[in-house]
């Protein structure tokens, strides 16, 4: 197999990320004090090597970065401050941009003016959908309430239209995101001509996949729990309240005010506080900068926490409004709610930060995949883990 | 007069401190009345920006830049940028740094000797030059270490006179307490202790322990220096070494010499082989001096009025034409590296403990043996303990680090293969393990002794440690074998880790009584690297040793003798240049006009 070489990888990777990677003078402090390199995924030092080569290739077919969630000890003990961490938060935004067919991934990471733009772009249609589309359709806003006190938010926004746009916005990003993952999967798995797998170990690992997404258990083992604690709690938050949204909206998203202890809002205020616990945490640590996990902060970073922190916050507006019978306000905080939140989903999820929920659990399951590889028949060579250097 | 067209002259003050150029429109005064066609610009209250540099560069139609100020280096890549985007020839672009040439703020006139001869085109050494003064044939050595032994005993053999401070109670320095020297292998104490009593025996040598430096004035050839020497309390003449106050002495503190491995008395000798061989007292572990009560040495003594416990401390001033500054080094504090598990696990060791652990003097008589615990919990080496049976040594600890010291300390990797050895001459069965990043043996020597020490089985691992825990009773010690590509968790009995070299205490407070300077990395700085690398920029006053920089015990022999050699230079010739700063500006510009009327014979 040929083997190119890119010998400008090292500054298309600084618009991923900061780093003096070329600094490197290869002790292997950073391998040998990360909790989670073990034989045959060795990193982060491994992966500067391939860096500094510029064996683009190689980078993409590896695994490695995404077993790295950044405690931060490699950097701060680094004897030439090359800052080995950053390097493979750096390669998880690069290695995102090379799934990605579309392309856009690498423009968005790169690029303010088209991420922005974007976003700006999907914030007004949302804006233009609920402003001139649904009126046209007879949904109208009132200042009226229901005999009950309840804001007619079903009449301004009718759940099952709503509905079958998040189907719809769903099915997009799951599309993208499913082929992204395929691509993956081709570059880790089976690429490898040299070995196979079988469709055995395919399905008995397969557990491996639900379990890392569910728990994260390597992230546990990976600095101080905190870390572990407040993003499982973000992430729990957002799943309950994404399978809330896209699946069970019409019985989510009622006129009537129910009691507190009712699933449906108990759900919800459980949703709520994983989500603003584990934003306010991140939000905290990356402006205080303390953490080496923290200190570097990409522009994609940033714009994700941002907007986040906005459609949780706008949520809570609309649920403030709703239940103290506010209308117009509760009408406005909606429209916010969705102008914010679908730009998010739709760039963040496919093209950004937030295709780690799929890429991470995948890698997990694709490194044990690796690790069972068996040479073809004919082949001499090794398989991928067992091999050195 | 010679003219320079399109030639900006921009003083920088990006700091704003305005301490160098306090009067700027004053030196472009001068400046231009030097030279009328330079075009001079000051940046300092503004801020700098590669848009307005372009702009002037553009404008002007510059071809040459001159860049001065306290540290305009720190500019240069952004003017030689502008002058490349401006298609312009980014070589020309030369620097006038103040604080290169030693000028101290408020010298505004060497600032214009430095502008002439850089506008003139002439070296401003040769524009510069000092007179000569008479010098003072005494000569003051600090610090009484192999290289203060070695510059005194150089000087003292031509017959001069020499006074040596040495700041502890015997002279020696760290190579006392070494066991064995690199790459011979010979003794270290044999080569050192003769020197030590021919020292302390040489009529011209005037030794002074337990002393200090506290104030210096005067100019090369004549400095007068205020010397702090703190009270012996032993009467150095009366005292016959008998140790019988020790004995009775009930205060007992770590000894300084054995690197903290066995415990001393306040009343002590440093080690048996010391210079002077008397007795002295700590007053910090005293307990008389503490409290009041106690006086048990002084009745123990045999000699009438041999001990005095409320001696006082006394200040004497001396003379002398020439100082060497041999201060040495301090190791590296060993603690400050967390992953490392130093003081934290009793069988983490630093080198300098090992050595004196390795050594017949040592705390157990030269056998290696694990440090236990006492029965009040302090570790400590004895006997009772077993022997490792795996020890690991840990290169580069401190240096090569940015998060310590960017700096290589130049000795660790010899002296570490040369622990290597002394292990496995003392345990055959022993498994060592050295952990290195780069191995550095440079000497004479040195790399046949790397080879000799391969074929000895040690096992010599790239990568450096990552960190060191401890899990039943053993050490495990983690690092990254690069050569092999996979993690390594070793399992020892002891791990040693190589120090590397810091600047001693005090550098900082004697560079600002001596006027010399001291390096980024706190070593003193030399006069020029290469071409004499004991001189520094204060006339008179040579560094040697450690001092200047991380080197090992041959090459600050040599160093020593340098300066000796530099020292006994001047002497004979009877005179020295005076201080650099006080050449005037008149004789500059004459000596400049001089040198512009020789006709060069031209390229």
């Amino acid at each position: 197999m040929s083997t190119r070489v890119n010998p400008d990888l090292r500054n298309e990777l600084l618009k991923f990320g900061i780093g003096d990677w070329n600094a490197c003078y290869h002790c292997g402090n950073c391998t040998a004090i990360c909790p989670l390199s073990e034989t045959g995924f060795l990193f982060p030092r491994k992966k500067i090597r391939l860096m500094q080569m510029g064996l683009e290739d190689k980078l993409a077919s590896s695994v490695e970065p995404w077993l790295c969630y950044y405690c931060g000890d490699c950097s701060e003990t680094c004897p030439r401050e090359a800052n080995p961490g950053e390097l493979m938060m750096s390669l998880r935004r690069y290695l995102t941009s090379v799934y990605d067919w579309t392309g856009l991934s690498k423009k968005f990471y790169t690029s303010e003016v088209w991420e922005l733009s974007f976003i700006l772009a999907m914030a007004a249609m949302v804006v233009v959908f609920f402003l001139k589309f649904l009126p046209a359709m007879g949904y109208t806003f009132t200042r009226e309430l229901t005999t009950e006190g309840g804001v007619k938010i079903n009449s301004f926004a009718p759940p099952d239209i709503m509905e079958m746009l998040d189907w719809i916005m769903a099915v997009i990003v799951a599309g993208l995101l499913i082929s992204n993952i395929l691509r993956m999967y081709y570059k880790i798995v089976w690429k490898y001509t040299n070995t196979k797998v079988s469709l055995w170990v395919h399905i008995r690992e397969f557990w491996r996949l639900i379990f890392n997404f569910a728990v994260q258990p390597k992230f546990s083992k990976c600095g101080s729990r905190q870390y572990w604690l407040s993003h499982w709690l973000l992430m729990s938050g957002y799943t309950i309240m994404f399978i809330l949204i896209v699946v069970y909206l019409p019985w989510f998203q009622t006129e009537k005010v129910l009691p507190w202890w009712h699933p449906q809002r108990s759900l919800g205020y459980y949703a709520t506080f994983g989500l603003l616990f584990g934003l306010i945490f991140v939000l905290v640590g990356r402006l205080r900068r303390k953490s080496v996990k923290f200190r570097f902060s990409h522009m994609s970073d940033w714009l994700f926490i941002v907007m986040l922190t906005l459609t949780v916050s706008s949520g809570i507006l609309v649920h403030l409004f709703r239940v103290n019978g506010m209308a117009m306000a509760t009408y406005v905080s909606y429209i916010f709610h969705i102008a914010i939140l679908v730009p998010m989903i739709l760039i963040e999820v496919p093209f950004s930060k937030w295709s780690h929920l799929a890429y991470r659990p995948f890698a997990v399951y694709f490194q044990q995949l690796q690790k069972y590889a068996v040479p073809r028949k004919g082949s001499k060579t090794t398989p991928l883990w067992k091999r050195s250097g | 007069m010679k003219t320079r067209q399109n030639t900006g002259l921009f003083f920088l003050d990006p700091a704003q401190q305005k301490s160098y150029l306090p009067d700027y429109k004053e030196l472009g005064k001068y400046v231009l009345s030097l030279d009328p066609a330079l075009q001079v610009w000051f940046y300092g209250d503004s801020p700098l920006t590669e848009k307005s540099i372009r702009e002037v560069i553009l404008a002007r139609n510059l071809d040459q830049l001159i860049l001065a100020g306290e540290m305009p280096g720190l500019m240069k890549p952004m003017f030689v940028k502008c002058m490349e985007k401006e298609h312009k020839d980014g070589t020309q672009v030369c620097l006038v740094s103040f604080r290169d040439y030693g000028i101290q703020p408020g010298q505004e006139d060497r600032i214009r000797q430095l502008l002439a001869c850089v506008i003139m085109d002439v070296p401003y050494p040769f524009a510069a030059k000092p007179d000569e003064v008479p010098v003072n044939p005494a000569t003051l050595v600090i610090g009484g270490g192999i290289t203060g032994i070695q510059a005194a005993l150089e000087i003292a053999y031509a017959n001069f006179p020499v006074y040596l401070v040495e700041k502890s109670g015997t002279i020696g320095g760290k190579m006392a307490t070494f066991d064995k020297t690199f790459p011979t292998l010979d003794c270290a104490a044999c080569i050192l202790t003769p020197k030590m009593v021919e020292l302390n025996q040489h009529p011209d040598i005037h030794l002074m322990t337990c002393a200090e430096v506290t104030g210096v004035s005067g100019a090369p050839g004549n400095y007068r220096v205020r010397i702090l020497k703190r009270a012996r309390k032993v009467n150095l003449n009366t005292c016959i070494g008998c140790g019988t106050c020790a004995e009775k002495c009930p205060a007992s503190v770590p000894s300084e010499f054995d690197a903290g491995t066995t415990t001393r008395k306040a009343i002590y000798i440093p080690f048996p082989q010391a210079v002077p061989n008397k007795y002295m007292v700590d007053p910090t572990a005293c307990i008389y001096l503490k409290t009041g009560k106690c006086k048990a040495c002084v009745k123990a003594c045999p000699v009438p009025d041999c001990i005095n416990l409320d001696a006082p401390d006394e200040t004497v001033e001396i003379t002398v034409g020439n100082i060497i500054v041999a201060t040495g080094y301090r190791p590296f504090d060993a603690g400050r590296i967390p992953q490392y598990g130093y003081g934290k696990f009793p069988n983490v060791v630093t080198s300098l403990e090992f050595e004196r652990l390795l050594n017949a003097s040592g705390p157990t008589g030269g056998d290696i043996h694990l440090r236990g615990k006492d029965k009040k919990g302090i570790p400590v080496f004895t006997t009772d303990e077993p022997k490792p049976e795996k020890i690991a040594i840990v290169h580069c600890v401190g240096s090569r680090d940015k998060n310590y010291n960017p700096y290589c300390s130049r000795v660790c990797c010899m002296y570490s293969l040369k622990l290597a050895h002394l292990i496995l001459d003392k345990l055959p069965d022993a498994e060592v393990f050295e952990y290195f990043i780069d191995m550095r043996a440079f000497g004479k020597g040195y790399e046949e002794f790397y080879e000799r020490i391969k074929e000895e089985n040690v096992n010599i691992i790239r990568g450096k440690t990552a960190k060191v825990e401890e899990s039943n009773g053993k050490l495990l010690i983690r690092g990254e074998d690069i050569l092999k590509g996979e993690v390594v968790v070793q399992k020892v009995d002891m791990v040693v880790l190589s120090v590397g070299m810091e600047p001693s205490d005090g550098t900082f407070e004697l560079a600002k009584m001596l006027n010399i300077n001291v390096s980024e990395d706190g070593w003193f700085q030399e006069y020029d690297y290469n071409a004499s690398p004991t001189d520094t920029l204060h006339g008179g006053v040579m560094i040697a040793g450690t001092c200047q920089g991380p080197r090992d015990i041959p090459d600050c022999v040599a160093h020593g003798s340098s300066a000796a050699a530099c020292v006994i230079r001047s002497i004979m010739k009877g005179s020295i240049p005076e201080d650099i700063r006080e050449v005037t500006l008149k004789r500059v510009e004459e000596n400049i006009k001089k040198m512009l009327e020789v006709k060069h014979p031209g390229p």
